[in-house]
């Protein structure tokens, strides 16, 4: 339909409040009908990033397509295509969940039967069909984010935005997110731009993923992809027979393996190398030809989380201080 | 259809918060039931229309005592008139609180011991300001008579001062109610309009809606649509309860109520559009609180609702005069207490429609469609 074949197109996307750079020069491109996730630490920029191209803040240069339109230029055209569950609960306690799904259908301008319908099929999907006349106030936490996902579906979305959807839910209501998003992606060719600092999340669900620090993406590409890019953060242990000593130096001399080291006396030993998966079997060949044996061995691949921590560090994040009014203080946190 | 929808979103949450409507009805008669019996300080400068048809001694000596009372303790303001017809037509239009007519016949008729009448012509849409005046020359009446007793003891029967009414009697709580809608006026519009979309702002509830394709129009227009309705239902019912709690009646039937509801959509119009103009951009809804409290009460208690605005100081005075609510109270009571006299009420109608429009303006300012 539109020219531009990418589902989000950013360039050199730029926010500031005041002097203090939240998103500095973002260049992305999601694909249409991925599953992209934006994955960083808290005060990345993440949410930033999101509500520009949400159209909630202009961005202060660069530029950024969503769904062939411009964000600045035609903010209108973008609010008609995306599906936006912002961070905070947003749905209305005072409503039910079928009057907050269907209130906002209207907001969309979608007609009347087709609210229903799509309301009925949606609250269906999400599991809250025999709930739908209960107000929201008496929901749970994971409940209201299900309802707030089906309400962000009212309008069939071209891309669907959810910041940190799962944040603060329990394991079941993660996972009923999870079969929720997995579900929107076999089902529809939706593009879903998803926002987390959980790995096993954005491991689970994504196809590609931008790991986003300081208001930068310092890192892209499938999960598989950004593991692989860790050094020597594959470990393997191994059992050996045989000539310890030697079985060592060959292993250390071997390409791709970081760091040999003894466990106890016995022939325990922990590698630390690239690629695990396919060094294996040269490792166990190298063994055997200086007649050593190998008797157990067992690989643990890099996780997202160390792949996380390689990119972004381990020092906690200092953000800039919020400005708090002098004559009504900070009254409560803001969702941000 | 999307201006019904932000309506739909905001009268179902009214409803499921009946204690919200409930206190903007409640409240204002619980409150102005107690102040207007708590506060009976004196009253200064009622504006007093003299007509003397007599220029015998005894007019002279009650004019006497009545400018002696100007400036004296200041009860009265006094303006000396002609012409009966005009100084009445001034108590109709709330140009004076009561007019004195000293019959051509008053000298002469004490002078012989008659009976001897005064006129007063009261407004009793203002019955405080009656009560005061009519206290003050029964007064004076009383010293002249005294006088006189001494002079001429057996014949003098007595001056008497024969409050003769305008409009039918209103009694004090009868003449409270405008006051009550304009304070439900101001209540229901802030709690139906700024208060809501700043807490929507702080909790971040709005970000689910500007996501939306809804413009600033919608937006705006839908909040002023469910606030303005939501307000004047609230500040028509309170009309009700109080007509029902006084057991009173609307002078001029139903061309009389369709301008008091149209009074009452008008102010609810303004005083909402006021609200936004001056907190719609506040960051937290406490702030919003602080300020509706001082705006409440700058501009409740100098609109007249309780006390006549000719017993405020000038500086006072002016100031009311520039207040929506002295507007909405004065015409509020015009049509409810003299009948659906258009005249009567035109120069407060005007105020307040140059205000609602100036304070929409402002509004539409102020209104940002951003976080
Ligand atoms: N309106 C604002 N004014 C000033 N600074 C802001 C504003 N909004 C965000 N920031 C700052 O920009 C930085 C990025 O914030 P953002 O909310 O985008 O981070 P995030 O990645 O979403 O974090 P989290 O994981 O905590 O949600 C933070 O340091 C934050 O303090
Ligand atoms: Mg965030």
């Amino acid at each position: 339909m539109q020219p531009d074949s990418a589902a989000i197109r950013t360039q050199d996307l730029v926010k500031r409040f005041g002097n203090f750079t939240a998103v500095d020069g973002v260049n992305l491109e999601v694909r249409r009908g991925e599953l992209f996730g934006l994955l960083g630490p808290n005060g990345a920029g993440k949410t930033t990033l999101v509500r520009m191209l949400t159209t909630l803040l202009p961005p202060t240069s660069g530029s950024a397509l969503v769904a062939g339109h411009d964000v600045a230029r035609h903010p209108k055209r973008v609010r008609r295509v995306i599906g936006v569950i912002p961070q905070a609960m947003t749905s209305d306690l005072d409503l039910t969940g079928w009057e907050n799904v269907d209130i906002y259908g209207q907001f969309y301008g979608v007609a009347r039967r087709e609210r229903r319908e799509r309301a009925l099929r949606l609250l269906k999907m999400v599991g809250l069909s025999e709930r739908g006349k209960d107000l929201v106030a008496s929901y749970s936490g994971g409940m209201r984010r299900r309802l707030e996902i089906a309400r962000g579906l009212i309008h069939a979305p071209e891309v669907l935005f959810l910041d940190e959807p799962t944040i603060g839910l329990d394991p079941q209501s993660r996972r009923a997110v999870w079969d929720l998003l997995e579900q929107l992606r076999r089902e529809s060719d939706i593009t879903i731009s998803l926002t987390t600092h959980y790995m096993d999340e954005a491991e689970t669900l994504c196809d590609r993923i931008a790991i986003v620090d300081r208001g930068r993406i310092i890192a892209l590409g499938t999960p598989s992809e950004l593991k692989s890019g860790v050094k020597g953060s594959d470990r393997i242990e191994l059992e050996v027979k045989g000539d310890v000593e030697r079985i060592i130096a060959t292993l250390r001399a071997a390409p791709g393996v970081h760091d040999v080291k003894r466990e106890g006396l016995n022939g325990r030993l922990m590698l630390r190398a690239d690629d695990g998966a396919h060094l294996i079997p040269r490792l166990i060949g190298d063994v055997e030809a200086i007649a050593g044996h190998v008797t157990s061995i067992n690989l643990q691949r890099v996780s997202l989380e160390d792949v996380f921590i390689a990119f972004t560090g381990r020092s906690l994040r200092d953000e800039p201080a919020r400005k708090v009014s002098l004559l009504v203080g900070a009254g409560m946190p803001q969702q941000r | 259809m999307k201006l019904w929808a932000i309506m739909r979103r905001d009268l179902l949450k009214l409803m499921r918060n009946p204690l919200t409507l409930l206190s903007t009805i409640l409240m204002p008669i619980v409150y102005l039931v107690i102040i207007g019996n708590s506060f009976q300080g004196t009253l200064k400068n009622l504006p007093l229309a003299v007509v003397a048809e007599d220029r015998g001694i005894y007019a002279i000596r009650m004019m006497e005592k009545l400018q002696a009372l100007q400036a004296g303790p200041k009860t009265i303001r006094l303006t000396y008139l002609e012409d009966p017809g005009e100084a009445m037509r001034g108590v109709r239009d709330g140009v004076y609180k009561a007019a004195l007519v000293i019959p051509p016949d008053f000298s002469k008729n004490v002078a012989q011991g008659r009976l001897a009448e005064l006129g007063l012509f009261t407004d009793n849409v203002d019955q405080i300001s009656t009560d005061a005046i009519e206290g003050v020359l029964q007064g004076a009446a009383a010293t002249l008579r005294m006088k006189f007793v001494t002079a001429r003891e057996p014949k003098l029967k007595q001056i008497v001062l024969r409050p003769s009414d305008l409009f039918t009697t209103v009694d004090y709580d009868r003449s409270l109610i405008p006051g009550v809608i304009v304070m439900s006026l101001f209540m229901g519009s802030l709690m139906s309009g700024v208060f809501n979309w700043v807490m929507d702002r702080f909790m971040g509830v709005t970000e689910g809606y500007l996501v939306t394709p809804l413009s600033r129009w919608e937006i705006a227009c839908g909040i002023l649509a469910s606030g303005v309705t939501i307000t004047s239902v609230a500040a028509i019912l309170v009309l009700f309860s109080g007509l029902l709690i006084t057991r009173s009646t609307i002078q001029g039937g139903l061309p009389a109520l369709a301008m008091l509801v149209a009074i009452i959509v008008m102010g609810a119009t303004g005083i909402l559009a006021m609200t936004f103009a001056l907190l719609g951009r506040a960051s937290h809804p406490r702030l919003v609180g602080t300020f509706a409290g001082f705006l409440n009460v700058i501009l409740f208690f100098p609109s007249g609702a309780i006390y006549p605005v000719e017993s405020f100081p000038p500086w006072l005075r002016s100031f009311s005069r520039f207040n929506p609510e002295t507007h909405a109270v004065s015409a509020l009571k015009s049509i409810l207490f003299k009948g659906a006299d258009f005249a009567a009420v035109r120069n407060d109608l005007e105020f307040l429609a140059v205000f609602t429009a100036l304070m929409l303006m402002l509004a539409s300012i102020s209104f940002k469609r951003t976080l």
